[in-house]
C-alpha cells in the first residue's frame, strides 16, 4: 500500500467557471484511512475522482507511492493507476457471481485462491456463488469491498460507502469496513458528507468546503477542536460566541463570563475572537456561573437537548445549545444554571 | 358458513375486496378480450385427427421453419440495429446526435407493408434500380428481401427499449471497471454490452412478436410465414385448417411471451438504485464520422428514401388523377372504425387497471392477464376469433363495422392498460384514501379523483389505439363489410395491383398520422 501526495491540485468543469477543487494539497500516509468530509458541492468527490484518474485536474500533480500519475506533463489513466473504488450503490456487475465478481480482470496464477481469501476476509465464506440481487445490502457492500481489495490496489477509495445502508447495518458496516481495511493494510480515502460516518472510521478526516480543505485533523481534533465556524458547526453542533482572549492566553472573556480555553493557537491577550463552545462543554450545576430558563427540551435517549436562555453579563439574553444527562428531568420554563468545562471549547476563524 | 365464505374471499383479494361492480366491469372486459381467442383453440381441437395429421405432415413443417428463420434473423439483426443506434446516439459524441436521434426512430411510423410497398418500388423486378441500372442487387421477393424490410423497419422496438437502458445507466460500473484495469474497449464489451443485454433483449422479444405477427409485408414481399398462410385459409372459407394454425401461431407466441417474461424478472436486478450520475460521453476519435455514415445510412434506408417514394407517388397521383374522390369516405371509415376502437378502450381500460392497482392479489392479477389476451396475438388470429364468437353469440354482430372496432379493442387495448397503468403508478393509493376520508364513495373515488389525474395518460393510450388500429391491416382485411375500405385497405388493394399513385397518398396520411405518437413514445423512454 502505498500513500497519497495531492499538491496543489485544482479542477474547474467545463460550463462552471467555480473552481470544484480549489488548491487542494493534502499527504496521505501509507496505510491510513482518511475521510473527505462535506457538504455536497463542496469538491470532495471531485478529489476522489481526481486521485482514482476518471477527471484530470487543471494544475497541481497527483502522486500515489512514489510514482506521479498526473501533472502537467503526466497522465496515467484510471485503468493503469491499480486503486480499488467502492461505491455508494456498490456497483457489483449483476450479471456475474460473487465470485467472478470480485475476481474480475483479476489475471494472476493464484486467482481463484486470492478469491478465497478475500471472501474470507469480509466474512462471505460459502456465498461464493450467490448472485448479486441474492444478498442483502451489507453483503453486498462486503462484496464490493473483497473486489475492491482482490487487486492488491496502491489505494482504496470509497465513494459515500454506507448512504445506502439502513441505520442498524450502517452502524455495524463502519465497524467491519475499518476492520477489513485495517486487516489488509489499505489506505483508503473515503468520501462521506456524514459526519458519524467520518468520525467513527477514519484515521484523519479533512472537512472540505468550497473546493478547499478547511481542516485536517484526527476525528477528536475535529469534534473538539475545530478551527473554523463552518467546521465547528458541519461537524456536531456547536455555540458559537464573541470573545476576547484573556491576558494569561488560557483564557477568553465572554458574555458568559471568562471561559477556560486550551485550544487558543497561542493569540495574544486583548484580540477579537469567536469561540467555540460544543454543547457536550455545558454542565447543569446549581453552583454555575451562568443562570437561564429553559426554552425548550428533547428527550434524545442518550442525552436530552436543552435549549436555553441564558442572561448574560451585561443583561441581554443569549440562546445556548447545551446536552444535559437523560437522566435529569427539565420542563420548559424551569430556572437552570449552569458551567463550561474546558474539554470541548476552542477559538475559532470566522 | 358464510363467514368462511367471506374470510376466504377477503383472503383471495388480500384483505382488499373491491366493489361489485367494480369488479364487475373488470372481469366482463377481460372475458370479453380472451373468449374469442380461447375459441379459436377451442375450434382447432375440434377439428379431425385426420386434417390435424394432414396439416402437421404437409404445410406446417415449411411453414414453421419459414416463420422462424424470419423471426430469428430479423430479431438479430433488429437488434444489432437498433442497441448501436441507441448506444451511439446516447453515449457517444456523435455529430447531430440529437437530430439522428429522432430521425432514426422515424421508421417506427412507417407500416411494415407500407415501407414494403416502397422498397418494391424502388429495388423490385420493375422498380426504378431495374429502370436505371438493369437488374437489382437484391430479390425482394425472398427471404433476404422479407429479412431485410422487417429488420430495417422494426428496429426501432429494440433502439427504444435498449435506448432507455442506455439513458438509465449510471457511471458507477464503468468506473469501478476502469480501476480494475480494463481499457475503454473491454468495459464496453465486458460491463456496458452485458449490462444491456436484458433491455436489448426485451425490444428483440417486441421485433420477434412482430414478425410472428406480420402479414402486409411478407405478403406484399411474397414469403410465406404462419401469419400469412392463416390469412390465405380464412380467404378460401376453410376456418378449420386457419384454427389449426392458429394453434401453432400461438404456441410460438407463448414460448416467445415465455422468454420475455423471465428476461423481464432478470432485468429488474439490472436496474441501477441509488442517485447515479450520468456517466460520461465517449470520444469515438477517428470513428467519429465512419459511426456517422453508418448512422445516416440506416436513417436514408428506412426512413428517408420511403418517405421520398410516397412523397414522389403522392404528387404523381395527384398531378395524374387529382385526389380519389372517395378518399374522403375511406378517411372517414377509419376515423369510425379505429375511433370507436379508441374509444371504448379508453373506457375499459380505467377499471382493469384500477383493480390491479387498488387492490392486487391473484384474481386481480389473472383479469388482468385475461384482459391482455390480444396482446402480441396475430391481427389473423384475433379476427378469426371474432368471426367464430359472433356468428356463434351475436350474429346481429356479424358483417358490419362494429365487428372491427371489436377486433381493434381486443388487439390493442393493452396499449391502453399499459399507457393508463403508468399514470396510476405515480397516483399514491394514500390520494384514494383521503377522497374517501373526505367522503366519496369508491365509484366517486374513481370518477372525480382518478380519472382526472390519469387522464393524460388515458387520452396517450387511446391515441396509441387509435393510431394501431388506422394502420392494422390483416384483421380489417379479414373482418370489413364489403365496400367499407379504410385508408389501410385502399394502400393494400392498390399496392397489390401496382397502382402506387393511388397507394401512395392514403399510405403517406397513415405515417404522418404515427409521427404525432412517436414524439410522446420518444419521450416516455427518456423519462423511464
Amino acid at each position: 500500500m502505498s500513500g497519497i501526495d495531492l499538491i496543489g491540485v485544482s479542477k474547474s468543469y467545463a460550463g462552471s467557471d467555480r473552481r470544484a477543487v480549489d488548491d487542494v494539497s493534502l499527504s496521505i500516509r501509507p496505510g491510513e484511512i482518511v475521510t473527505l468530509l462535506g457538504p455536497s458541492g463542496c469538491g470532495k468527490t471531485t478529489t476522489l475522482r481526481l486521485i482514482a484518474g476518471f477527471e484530470r485536474p487543471d494544475s497541481g500533480s497527483v502522486g500515489l507511492g512514489a510514482r506521479v500519475v498526473a501533472d502537467s506533463a503526466t497522465w496515467v489513466p484510471a485503468e493503469q493507476r491499480g486503486v480499488g473504488m467502492v461505491f455508494q450503490e456498490h456497483a457489483l456487475f449483476p450479471h456475474l457471481t460473487v465470485v467472478r465478481n470480485i475476481g474480475f480482470n483479476l489475471r494472476r496464477g493464484d486467482a481463484a485462491k486470492r478469491v478465497a481469501q478475500m471472501l474470507e476476509l469480509v466474512g462471505l465464506t460459502g456465498l461464493g456463488d450467490r448472485m448479486p440481487h441474492e444478498l442483502s445490502g451489507g453483503q453486498q457492500q462486503r462484496v464490493a469491498l473483497a473486489r475492491a481489495l482482490a487487486h492488491d490496489p496502491v489505494v482504496v477509495l470509497l465513494d459515500e460507502p454506507f448512504s445506502s445502508l439502513d441505520a442498524d447495518l450502517r452502524l455495524q458496516m463502519r465497524a467491519e469496513v475499518r476492520r477489513i481495511l485495517k486487516d489488509a493494510g489499505a489506505t483508503a480515502v473515503v468520501v462521506s458528507h456524514d459526519q458519524h460516518d467520518a468520525l467513527a472510521i477514519s484515521d484523519t478526516v479533512v472537512v472540505m468546503r468550497d473546493g478547499r480543505i478547511e481542516q485536517v485533523g484526527t476525528p477528536r481534533e475535529i469534534y473538539q477542536f475545530p478551527h473554523t465556524r463552518f467546521v465547528a458547526e458541519f461537524v456536531g453542533a456547536s455555540n458559537v460566541l464573541h470573545g476576547v482572549m484573556g491576558a494569561t492566553g488560557d483564557r477568553v472573556d465572554t458574555a458568559l463570563g471568562e471561559i477556560a480555553c486550551a485550544h487558543t493557537h497561542g493569540l495574544a491577550g486583548g484580540t477579537n475572537v469567536l469561540l467555540s463552545v460544543r454543547p457536550d462543554s455545558f454542565e447543569i450545576d446549581e453552583d454555575g456561573p451562568v443562570q437561564g430558563t429553559v426554552l425548550s427540551e428533547i428527550y434524545a435517549g442518550t442525552n436530552t437537548d436543552v435549549t436555553m436562555r441564558a442572561t448574560t453579563a451585561n443583561g441581554q439574553s443569549l440562546d445556548l445549545l447545551i446536552h444535559a444527562h437523560p437522566e435529569r428531568a427539565l420542563r420548559v420554563g424551569d430556572t437552570i444554571r449552569v458551567r463550561v468545562l474546558p474539554d470541548f471549547v476552542a477559538v475559532i476563524e470566522e | 358458513m358464510i363467514s368462511a365464505v367471506h374470510t376466504l374471499w377477503a383472503r383471495a383479494w388480500r384483505g382488499r375486496p373491491p366493489q361489485g361492480w367494480l369488479l364487475l366491469v373488470s372481469l366482463a372486459t377481460a372475458i370479453l378480450m380472451a373468449a374469442p381467442v380461447l375459441y379459436v383453440g377451442v375450434r382447432a381441437l375440434a377439428e379431425d385427427a385426420e386434417r390435424w395429421t394432414v396439416l402437421l405432415d404437409e404445410r406446417i413443417p415449411a411453414l414453421l421453419w419459414n416463420t422462424v428463420s424470419l423471426a430469428a434473423v430479423v430479431g438479430l439483426s433488429a437488434g444489432v440495429l437498433g442497441l448501436s443506434l441507441a448506444w451511439l446516439v446516447a453515449r457517444t459524441d456523435l455529430p447531430w446526435r440529437q437530430t439522428l436521434r429522432w430521425l432514426v426512430a422515424i421508421p417506427l411510423a412507417v407500416p411494415p407493408y407500407v415501407g414494403a410497398m416502397t422498397y418494391v418500388v424502388v429495388f423490385g423486378p420493375r422498380g426504378w434500380v431495374s429502370d436505371i441500372v438493369g437488374s437489382t442487387p437484391i430479390d425482394m421477393y425472398s427471404f433476404a428481401g422479407a429479412a431485410f424490410v422487417l429488420s430495417i423497419f422494426t428496429y426501432p422496438y429494440v433502439f427504444l427499449v435498449a435506448g432507455s437502458a442506455v439513458g438509465r445507466m449510471g457511471r458507477a460500473h464503468e468506473d469501478v471497471a476502469r480501476s480494475l484495469g480494463l481499457g475503454r474497449f473491454a468495459v464496453l464489451r465486458r460491463v456496458t454490452l452485458p449490462l444491456l443485454r436484458p433491455a436489448t433483449g426485451a425490444g428483440i422479444v417486441l421485433v420477434v412478436l412482430y414478425v410472428l405477427s406480420d402479414f402486409g409485408a411478407v405478403a406484399l414481399l411474397r414469403y410465406s410465414t404462419l401469419t400469412s398462410a392463416i390469412y390465405y385459409q380464412m380467404g378460401g372459407f376453410d376456418t378449420g385448417a386457419a384454427a389449426i394454425l392458429s394453434v401453432v401461431l400461438i404456441a410460438l407466441t407463448l414460448v416467445v411471451l415465455g422468454v420475455e417474461a423471465s428476461t423481464r424478472r432478470r432485468a429488474r436486478f439490472y436496474e441501477s438504485s441509488g442517485a447515479a450520475q450520468s456517466p460520461r460521453r465517449i470520444e469515438l476519435g477517428r470513428l467519429r464520422w465512419p459511426a456517422f455514415i453508418y448512422v445516416a445510412t440506416v436513417f436514408l434506408f428506412a426512413g428517408l428514401m420511403p418517405l421520398m417514394v410516397l412523397g414522389y407517388w403522392t404528387a404523381q397521383g395527384l398531378l395524374i388523377d387529382g385526389l380519389d374522390p372517395r378518399f374522403l369516405q375511406f378517411a372517414l371509415n377509419t376515423l369510425q372504425a379505429a375511433g370507436l376502437a379508441a374509444a371504448v378502450a379508453m373506457f375499459l381500460a380505467v377499471p382493469v387497471v384500477y383493480l390491479r392497482s387498488r387492490h392486487a392479489s391473484v384474481p386481480a392479477a389473472v383479469i388482468e392477464r385475461l384482459a391482455h389476451a390480444g396482446y402480441a396475438l396475430p391481427g389473423v388470429i384475433v379476427a378469426l376469433g371474432v368471426i367464430f364468437f359472433s356468428l356463434r353469440l351475436a350474429p346481429v354482430v356479424y358483417g358490419t363495422a362494429l365487428m372491427l372496432s371489436i377486433a381493434y379493442v381486443i388487439r390493442f387495448l393493452p396499449q391502453a392498460m399499459q399507457s393508463a397503468s403508468a399514470s396510476l403508478e405515480l397516483v399514491s393509493p394514500r390520494i384514494d384514501e383521503a377522497a374517501r376520508v373526505a367522503g366519496l364513495r369508491p365509484l366517486g373515488v374513481i370518477v372525480k379523483v382518478i380519472s382526472r389525474l390519469i387522464a393524460p395518460g388515458v387520452l396517450a393510450g387511446g391515441a396509441l389505439v387509435f393510431v394501431s388500429s388506422a394502420k392494422e391491416l390483416p384483421a380489417t382485411l379479414l373482418l370489413r363489410p364489403a365496400g367499407f375500405d379504410t385508408l389501410a385497405i385502399r394502400v393494400w388493394v392498390e399496392a397489390s395491383d401496382g397502382a402506387y399513385h393511388l397507394a401512395a397518398p392514403p399510405a403517406l396520411v397513415m405515417v404522418l398520422l404515427s409521427l404525432l405518437p412517436l414524439k410522446w413514445m420518444l419521450d416516455r423512454f427518456r423519462e423511464a
